[in-house]
């Protein structure tokens, strides 16, 4: 009876996080998305650069939305409603595939550059001390 | 009748002017082993206050400032300087690798400047302080999203302060009339003009419509007596604040920072007290020591611990380090360094020192005095005790003149007596010493401020060893045809 109990708590247990799992990874979505929202207010942009034209509360974005391009600012866009619009990146959550550039500088007070390979976290990726500067 | 007073007048002018020219170094011997205490005691005042007030040359400035470069440098930036402060201060930064990651040219548009400052907010910081200037009109469509920005800022209760332009006219606004219009508070982000920045305003413009009477305090200042109000601000409004810097950098700023040399500098205890007095740029601190977050880091808008670990529940400097941009400053510790940092690490101390920073000045009795002030109040003890000694040990001397030549054999009890004789002038170093500390422990006053106490002390010290005030009290006596010593009389009476 036990057994039998256990097994069909695990099955339901694993029947209600199914979807919220699914909206997470939003698995249904081939390649970059935005998840949905991350601040309570999320800006739409007609530009990388743009200006903002629309602002949508955060339940009224839409989740699991391709990402379709990226620019140089981190901006990221996508389509909603059949319109390009671009937004910031710190406004949603997003799985972005490709590699974002690595944060790196040399020394805060030279002015040398440096040029890095790629990480997500900051200071990763970058060349350690007495490495020569060199990326990895 | 008054020819011949005439001609004894002439006669002892003439006597004093011989006694001048050619002075009886016996007799000046002897006078000088006769001068009094108070002469030693006003002739030692007179120098120190001549050197402390006068400032001859710049000395007293010079040395001033330069202790205090090197007190950061070797004692208190590496080892007692306390990370109180860094702890809840950040320095969101954007410099030239900033403005090329992102393809984003300066000056920025509003609308990035309002998305900068929407991502710091997501990261939940205590307040923001942007040390950037929105003064100048030009065209640009985002202003609204800059306006609205400070509305959310509001909604979420998360303090926004804006650097205004100190150098508008009276009665313009300090930054664009949209932005006051919507409830920004303006900070005055003034700083000393100094080469070397050491010290930082106490007083600032009033940018927010105050009224005409009304005395407002500076960025760091203003920031901290908003904040912090359980530890209020003390600061006497006279003064400036010394700053005092710290050198260990934040070790989230080593981890991204130091790609090809540390930002920790491994230099021994010995080396560095080296370093620091004949090769100071050896012993800068490379990296800053408040942490940074790199703006474009922010704008990737991932989670990062640590964006998010520098960021929540701390004030967070925005500002730029760009070339081209005057809005650098050399600091003792690092070098040159954006002014942005100089604002953090005054509110660094103010934190440190919960609202009583170190200064340059003092309230005693409800009166303000000054370093100056405070210095030649601090060598008068100093003086009395060295011109004592100074008058005892003459006195002995002068006893031993009158006694038999010592015996040739005693030239080891001789050399004794001599070192014993300067050793006491150390002492004046270590009471010198001892008053600068009690006056920073018990006053805040900076080591800047006391330290030429202990320079003059060692410059009296050295005059008395030499017998600077005494050989001038026997020569000046001697030309004003003062008495020879008993002895001397006696033995001339007798030839």
């Amino acid at each position: 009876m036990k057994a039998v109990f256990a097994a069909a708590t695990l099955f339901a247990t694993a029947f209600l996080i199914q979807p919220a799992l699914a909206d997470d990874t939003c698995s249904s979505v081939k390649g970059d998305a935005v998840l949905g929202a991350r601040a309570p207010e999320v800006d739409l942009y007609d530009g990388a650069d743009g200006k903002r034209v629309q602002t949508l509360k955060d339940d009224a974005f839409p989740r699991c939305t391709p990402i379709t391009g990226r620019a140089p600012n981190m901006m990221l866009r996508v389509n909603i409603n059949g319109t390009d619009y671009w937004v910031a990146p710190h406004m949603v959550k997003y799985h972005f595939a490709g590699n974002l550039p690595a944060v790196c500088r040399n020394l805060a007070m030279g002015g040398e550059q440096e040029k890095v390979g790629s990480t997500r976290g900051l200071g990763e990726g970058c060349p350690k001390p007495g490495s020569g500067g060199t990326t990895p | 009748m008054g020819e011949p007073s005439l001609q004894t007048a002439r006669e002892r002018l003439e006597q004093t002017l011989k006694r001048a020219r050619r002075p009886d170094k016996e007799a000046m011997e002897s006078l000088r082993m006769r001068a009094p205490f108070w002469w030693v005691f006003v002739f030692l005042f007179t120098f120190s206050t001549y050197q402390i007030i006068m400032n001859p040359f710049g000395f007293s400035d010079l040395v001033q400032r330069y202790t205090q470069d090197v007190s950061d440098l070797l004692i208190t930036g590496p080892y007692l300087y306390p990370d109180t402060g860094h702890e809840q201060i950040s320095v969101a930064l954007v410099d030239d690798r900033t403005l090329g990651e992102l393809q984003m040219p300066w000056p920025w548009s509003y609308g990035a400047q309002a998305r900068t400052l929407d991502a710091l907010l997501a990261e939940k910081p205590r307040a923001v302080v942007v040390d950037i200037l929105f003064v100048d009109p030009r065209k640009d469509d985002t202003l609204p999203e800059l306006v609205d920005e400070i509305g959310r800022y509001k909604r979420a209760g998360v303090p926004l302060y804006f650097s205004g332009d100190p150098s508008v006219a009276p009665g313009q606004p300090p930054i664009r009339q949209e932005l006051l219009d919507a409830g920004a508070r303006v900070v005055d982000p003034t700083l000393l003009p100094q080469g070397i920045v050491r010290q930082y305003n106490v007083d600032g413009r009033c940018m927010n419509g105050e009224a005409a009477a009304t005395l407002c305090k500076s960025l760091a200042l203003t920031v901290y007596s908003d904040l912090y109000p359980k530890a209020p601000l003390d600061v006497n409004s006279d003064g400036l604040v010394e700053l005092m810097w710290g050198t260990r950098s934040d070790p989230y700023n080593t981890k991204w920072m130091g790609l090809t040399e540390s930002c920790d500098q491994d230099i021994g205890f010995f080396r560095r007290i080296y370093l620091a007095f004949f090769d100071p740029s050896q012993v800068r601190s490379r990296c800053p020591y408040e942490s940074v977050i790199p703006v474009e880091k922010l704008l990737q808008g991932t989670d990062d611990t640590d964006i998010a670990k520098l960021a929540k529940g701390r004030v967070v400097f925005y500002g730029g380090a760009l070339q081209g941009v005057q809005d650098r400053s050399f600091s003792p510790v690092n070098g040159l360094i954006a002014n942005v940092f100089i604002h953090a690490m005054a509110l660094d101390n103010l934190i440190t020192f919960k609202g009583r920073p170190e200064q340059n000045v003092m309230t005693v009795g409800g009166t303000t005095l000054n370093n100056n002030t405070i210095q030649v109040f601090a060598i008068v003890p100093v003086i009395l005790i060295l011109a004592w000694l100074h008058i005892r040990n003459l006195r002995a001397r002068g006893t031993e003149r009158e006694t038999e030549p010592r015996e040739s054999g005693a030239l080891f009890e001789l050399l004794l007596e001599k070192v014993m004789e300067s050793a006491w002038h150390w002492g004046a170093l270590a009471l010198a010493l001892g008053a600068g500390l009690a006056l920073t422990l018990a006053a805040g006053i900076s080591v800047a401020n006391w330290v030429e106490v202990i320079f003059v002390s060692a410059e009296l010290a050295a005059m008395l060893m030499v017998g600077v005030p005494d050989a001038i009290w026997g020569y000046l006596h001697h030309v004003a045809g003062g008495i020879a010593e008993p002895a001397k009389a006696r033995r001339e009476h007798s030839a």
